[in-house]
């Protein structure tokens, strides 16, 4: 256990300290906040429009930093950090948590500083209080990192380095709305995980709450799914060479 | 306790590609093995199989085919590496730690009690002479100072082995002047030392034991002294003896002009006549000559080990 949190903890350290990470947060949120000049555009529903905006830039946050660590664990391959890592006690399946771990933090980070900037913006905006759905959507937001940085984990050992980004933004985004893939059966909620249960942007704006055994479950679906993609992932990366 | 701390047993690895059924052949039935308290140095020419054999040691890559042993426990053993330094042939680490963090992630993962950490990591920083770096993060660092990071996680665990790729790239002279003074304390504390390198006159000072392969076959194997001494005699010729000179000047292989006016005339081990030859004119003559058995360089016999070589 001890292993898998060194790992984490340097995947977390080296992400948190770039500062452009920073700089995409406050982008994101000054886009929250000019939400609320578009009163043309939402016509009179710029409350809406912003508890719909700051979800959908969380949920892209969110992908982003899974992309990263498409990029990351390639790159780590290919650099030699990962050797010198594996050559301590270190198994490899434990190395792949780690990064996943690491992935989950990072992005839990980055996305509850975005719910969090846009709550008060929103409250800044509005003079009104934060609700729980919006609570909860966000959470949710979060809580898909878990199935989603399993996957990225998965795509980066089973694919070629330029190719695991790019099929994870295609897949996440179908996963997203996972109406397209319904129509394939061994696909949907499968091999592939079925985000759509994470996204409850409706309900957030028009402040139905989500039952809090359903936020549970889900939990449970995506700690199920992650355990899933990562051993897939391990069977793969075991046998790999390692530059 | 084990005699050897490694042991190659037919190790073959053939690179598959991806849409071609004939790979690159890196390693053929390679069988070697380090004797326990021995530097041991392991040399070739680029692409011979050397960085691929280390690799398979640490697990990293698998053999096609073979197995390979270190400290007793099969390669593939996770725990067996608290045990062992490693440094890969070109380290690089992530960029964003300071050189202490970074170490100190090393020192986690080899299982170092937090109590002791903070003190091996220093001691190891001090070691490699890059105490007044520690705070900088290692993406500032040059080729030198990333190697001497490298070397300082390798010893981090006070190793009982240490597999080490080309651990002099990149370092300036102080540079290796200190990691050979590092490697000299490593073997008085017991330590066995495996790395491969191509500057030979360092390999020459500090190892006990070579090995030269090429194209993934094991050309020789064996300890430094004796191969090196197997190679041919020195023939020491008196001053104004130009008679003896001129017998023997044209069989010789090489000579010298002493600084003295004699000349050291140096002869192959592999021709019985001439070798009678000589000694019968050292019989005739006791004061003309001189014999010594004759210490090749390790860099003479390495083109001529390695050019015969019909691989
Ligand atoms: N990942 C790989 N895929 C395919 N072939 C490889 C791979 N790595 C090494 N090879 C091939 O294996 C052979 C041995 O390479 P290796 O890196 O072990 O040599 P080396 O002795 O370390 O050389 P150098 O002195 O240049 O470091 C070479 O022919 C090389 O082309
Ligand atoms: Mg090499």
């Amino acid at each position: 256990m001890n292993e898998i949190i060194t790992i984490a903890s340097g995947t977390w350290k080296n992400v948190l300290r770039m500062k452009v990470v920073y700089f995409l947060i406050l982008c994101a949120l000054v886009l929250v906040a000019s939400a609320i000049n578009y009163d043309v555009l939402s016509m009179g529903l710029q409350k809406e429009l912003m508890i719909d905006v700051s979800l959908v830039l969380n949920s892209i946050a969110a992908m982003l930093v899974v992309i990263s660590l498409t990029f990351e664990i390639p790159k780590e391959l290919r650099e030699g950090v990962a050797s010198t890592l594996l050559s301590k006690p270190l198994g490899r399946f434990q190395y792949l948590i780690g990064k996943m771990f690491g992935c989950i933090v990072t992005g839990a980070v980055i996305c509850a500083l975005i719910a969090v900037g846009s709550f008060f913006i929103f409250n800044m905006s509005f003079g009104e209080r934060i609700g729980v759905t919006m609570f909860q959507t966000h959470l949710l937001v979060i809580l898909a990192l878990i199935p989603m940085s399993a996957l990225g984990v998965l795509f980066a050992v089973l694919l070629p380095e330029v190719i695991a980004p790019i099929i994870t933004v295609v897949v996440v985004w179908f996963a997203f709305s996972t109406k397209f893939l319904a129509g394939i059966p061994v696909l949907y909620g499968g091999i592939l995980p079925d985000l759509d249960l994470f996204n409850f942007r409706a309900n957030a704006v028009y402040q139905v709450q989500i039952p809090w055994m359903y936020v549970l479950l889900v939990t449970l679906w995506g700690i199920c799914y992650a355990a899933f993609a990562l051993s897939l992932a391990s069977i793969v990366f075991e046998r790999k060479d390692i530059k | 306790m084990e005699e050897n701390v490694i042991v190659i047993e037919g190790l073959s690895k053939n690179y598959k590609r991806w849409f071609s059924s004939k790979g690159t052949k890196a390693l053929d039935n390679l069988t070697i093995s380090v004797p326990r308290g021995s530097v041991f140095g392991f040399l070739g020419p680029n692409g011979a199989g050397k960085t691929t054999t280390i690799k398979i040691l640490m697990d990293l890559i698998k053999p096609t085919t073979g197995s390979a042993f270190v400290l007793g426990k099969p390669s593939y053993d996770v725990d067996v590496k608290k045990r062992i330094g490693f440094l890969p042939d070109s380290p690089a680490f992530s960029r964003q730690l300071t050189a202490r963090e970074f170490l100190n992630i090393c020192a986690k993962l080899l299982r170092i009690p937090s109590e002791q950490r903070n003190e091996t990591v220093e001691e190891a920083l001090h070691t490699v002479k890059m105490a007044e770096h520690a705070r900088e993060k290692l993406g500032s660092f040059s080729r030198g100072m990333l190697q001497r990071i490298g070397v300082a996680q390798a010893i981090l665990n006070k190793p009982e082995l240490l597999i080490l790729d080309e651990p002099l790239l990149g370092l300036d002279p102080y540079g290796r002047q200190e990691f050979k003074q590092i490697i000299i304390d490593q073997q008085k504390k017991g330590t066995s030392v495996f790395f491969s390198s191509h500057i030979l006159s360092d390999v020459e000072e500090i190892c006990d034991r070579i090995a030269i392969l090429k194209k993934g076959h094991l050309l020789c194997t064996g300890e430094l002294d004796k191969l090196l001494a197997a190679s041919g005699i020195n023939v020491v010729i008196t001053p104004g003896e130009d008679k003896v000179f001129k017998e023997l000047m044209t069989d010789a292989e090489g000579s010298v002009k002493n600084p003295d006016g004699g000349w050291t005339l140096s002869f192959p081990h592999n021709n019985p006549e001439l070798l009678k030859k000589i000694e019968d004119m050292k019989k005739e003559s006791p004061d003309a000559l001189a014999i010594s058995a004759s210490r090749e360089k390790l860099e003479d016999f390495f083109f001529r080990t390695v050019e015969n070589a019909n691989v």
